[in-house]
């Protein structure tokens, strides 16, 4: 079933343990398509900016090791965090990325991938 | 060290910090250039253009009551021009690729817009107190 950007952020936020805030981020402008959560402590617009720099530089990356590969997901583990980045595969969502930032000590890593992943797969953008 | 060399300094960072920049430019709002950090000579009319779009944007926001003019970004076929108030008598307009990271450049152009208004109005303060 297809669902809006604004309900697969809120589901994000809602079902995935852990979550403290989600963005849809278009990597060709590095700005915001929908944000959910975040705070002072997280400010969703800096940061959908700093990963899209995050995003190129792997994709860049692939292109000079001469890898025919698509990214699937970006992991980044901090010490009270994890930062999932999940690129979108559907023909409308060339160029986009979901954002998930996860509280550690709350979060289950592997069930919040799965998560996301099926939240991706539903998402009309 | 003048006023004008310490925007140019702000501008030069700007470029420094935010890749696939063309051009920065730093002008009064009636568009004469305090300092710019550019690839293209064209510097001069584009701080007149500037000052133009600057008109037309602050029209746009009070007619629409917006409230006070922000900013203003063209996109083009090769690229982006955007227009940054830098408090109530300078501006900065900066040229970008097409493949610049806009997210990233508005909140990089911002910080610096503010800090060159910090510098013009401690400036006009200054030269208002000598007369």
């Amino acid at each position: 079933m297809a669902i809006n950007i604004e309900t697969a952020l809120k589901e994000a936020m809602t079902s995935i343990e852990g979550a403290i805030g989600a963005a849809l981020v278009d990597y060709t402008s590095g700005m915001a398509l929908g944000t959910v959560g975040g705070g002072k402590d997280l400010d969703l617009t800096v940061a959908a900016a700093g990963n899209t720099d995050v995003v190129r530089a792997k994709v860049r990356t692939m292109e000079m090791l001469g890898l025919q590969e698509e990214i699937e997901d970006i992991l980044i583990t901090l010490g009270t965090q994890y930062h999932l980045i999940r690129l979108l595969t559907g023909r409308n969502g060339k160029g986009m990325f979901l954002y998930l930032a996860l509280d550690r000590s709350r979060a289950n890593l592997a069930m919040a991938r799965h998560q996301l992943k099926t939240i991706e797969g539903g998402l009309e953008v | 060290m003048t006023v004008d060399a310490e925007v140019a300094k702000e501008l030069q960072r700007l470029r420094a910090r935010v890749p696939h920049l063309t051009g920065v430019l730093a002008a009064t709002v009636d568009g004469f250039v305090l300092a710019h950090d550019s690839a293209t000579p064209e510097t001069e009319s584009v701080a007149a253009l500037t000052a133009a779009a600057l008109g037309v944007g602050m029209r746009l926001t009070e007619a629409t009551a917006q409230g006070e003019f922000r900013e203003l970004l063209v996109r083009g076929e090769q690229g982006y021009v955007a227009i940054y108030a830098a408090g109530p008598s300078a501006v900065v307009t900066v040229l970008a690729e097409p493949r610049a990271n806009v997210g990233r450049l508005q909140l990089e152009v911002r910080r610096c817009s503010a800090r060159i208004a910090e510098l013009v109005e401690s400036t006009l303060g200054r030269t208002a107190e000598r007369r």
